[in-house]
């Protein structure tokens, strides 16, 4: 039988591996499923929520950005698709209050610095990209 | 007087106790430490073959793409220099050694007329740099015992901004790679150009061209990814040295343990020896004195 196992790797642990029936993203081209025996395929995903579609349910995962690849795994009929991200967290355990703050504190950074006109300072995109991780978060955390 | 001796040397037996038990807490810390930086390692494996499979399918690709992005330069009118070692000391020679292909490295390159321009991640590095009177463009510290993805990418950014304008065509990292728990050696690596995939290019299974569908193409992917591998790179060569230098300085501080207890067990040796020898002169000379008297008599 065709089975997909489904790897989310983030540079400091495995977040999660386990058999899937689909695996959804998007990239930049737009949404994707992957499916078992999906061709093999090499590509990006933009900033997003990642399911997995598994036997016991959805697996979600807020994914800042990264990479994925779809090829065939060394066990004959097995579809391994391997989801690269920077930075990555499961969905049910965001902490919602934090990534409040975090927005909160981005979005006072951000009013600060364009008021002295510091749009290119690296400060300034820090902050808008720690203002997009929160949003992010929050967004998933809301589904 | 013998007593007098004595003294001294109880005293220096109590300062080599004292050293002995700063450098058994250090080794216990190391060793402590090594368990938890080799995990590290462990767990970061997935992330970084995953980066480097995909840059390989994506150099198989476009062959065009990746001459230019992982290719060696033939003209290299200046190089970009980054040396990782420690924030502390104590830990044998795993400073010293990637000083050392450092400073050798640095010194080959210059022969070679290729100006070089260095980075160091770890405060021995830029301290050691500086002291030698080289120009250090920056250094960074406070995070190489326990690096963490964020601070990666913090160097990956500041290393890669000089390759990306075009003021540098290499870029080098010497670093310790932690090879096992036995072995741990000095490594000089290409940064940028990407080198790793070039050289499993040619090992990994044939395959048609066009086999593997691109999302999107396969030419604006690889200058994405490009930069998210060197971080990657980066990443696992913190993690290897951060796992080196636990490593080195157990060791270290074992032996200096060991040293330790020698010492101690020699000096209190002589230490016995001469308050033997001054409860002998003080016996002779009670001894003495009776015979004096009672001859006297």
């Amino acid at each position: 039988m065709a089975t997909l196992k489904v790897e989310i790797v983030s540079p400091e642990a495995a977040l999660w591996v386990g058999e899937a029936a689909a695996l959804t993203a998007r990239s930049s081209d737009g949404d994707f499923t992957i499916l078992p025996q999906h061709t093999e395929t090499v590509g990006d995903i933009v900033p997003g929520v990642v399911r997995v579609a598994t036997s016991a349910g959805e697996v979600a995962f807020a994914v800042h950005g990264g990479y994925f690849q779809v090829g065939p795994d060394g066990v004959e009929g097995q579809t391994i698709a391997t989801v690269l991200a920077g930075v990555a967290e499961r969905v049910n355990e965001i902490d919602v209050a934090r990534a409040q703050i975090a927005k909160d504190e981005a979005e006072a950074q951000i009013a600060a610095a364009s008021k002295v006109e510091q749009h290119d300072t690296s400060a300034h995109l820090l902050a808008y990209a720690a203002l997009q991780r929160a949003e992010l978060r929050l967004r998933a955390a809301a589904k | 007087m013998a007593g007098g001796q004595e003294r001294i040397l109880r005293r220096r037996i109590k300062s080599v106790q004292s050293t002995r038990k700063i450098t058994k807490a250090m080794e216990l810390i190391a060793a402590s430490q090594i368990a938890k930086s080799q995990a590290r390692i462990v767990a970061n494996r997935p992330y970084r073959d995953g980066m480097r499979r995909i840059i390989i399918e994506a150099a198989r690709a476009d062959p065009a793409g990746a001459a230019r992005l992982l290719a060696t330069p033939t003209n290299v009118a200046s190089a970009i220099v980054v040396v990782l070692t420690g924030d502390r000391g104590m830990s044998g020679a795993y400073n010293s050694s990637a000083l050392r292909a450092g400073e050798r490295l640095v010194v080959r390159l210059r022969a070679e007329g290729t100006g070089v321009r260095l980075f160091c991640l770890g405060k021995k590095a830029g301290a050691f740099y500086r002291f030698r009177g080289l120009d250090v463009e920056e250094s960074f510290a406070g995070f190489v015992d326990k690096p963490t993805f964020a601070d990666a990418r913090r160097v990956a950014g500041v290393v890669a901004a000089p390759f990306v304008a075009g003021e540098a065509q290499q870029v080098f990292l010497v670093s310790t790679r932690f090879l096992s728990a036995a072995t741990q050696a000095v490594e000089v690596e290409q940064l940028l150009p990407l080198s790793i995939p070039v050289m499993a290019l040619d090992d990994g299974p044939k395959k048609l061209k066009g086999y593997t569908e691109f999302e999107p193409e396969v030419e604006k992917l690889l200058t994405s990814l490009a930069p998210r591998a060197l971080e990657s790179e980066i990443f696992s060569a913190l993690l290897e040295g951060a796992a080196s230098f636990h490593t080195s300085q157990q060791r270290a501080m074992a032996a200096a343990t060991d040293n330790a207890d020698e010492l101690g067990q020699s000096l209190s040796r002589i230490m016995n020896r001469a308050r033997q020898d001054s409860i002998t002169t003080e016996i002779m000379e009670i001894v003495s004195g009776a015979e004096a008297l009672r001859s006297g008599k």
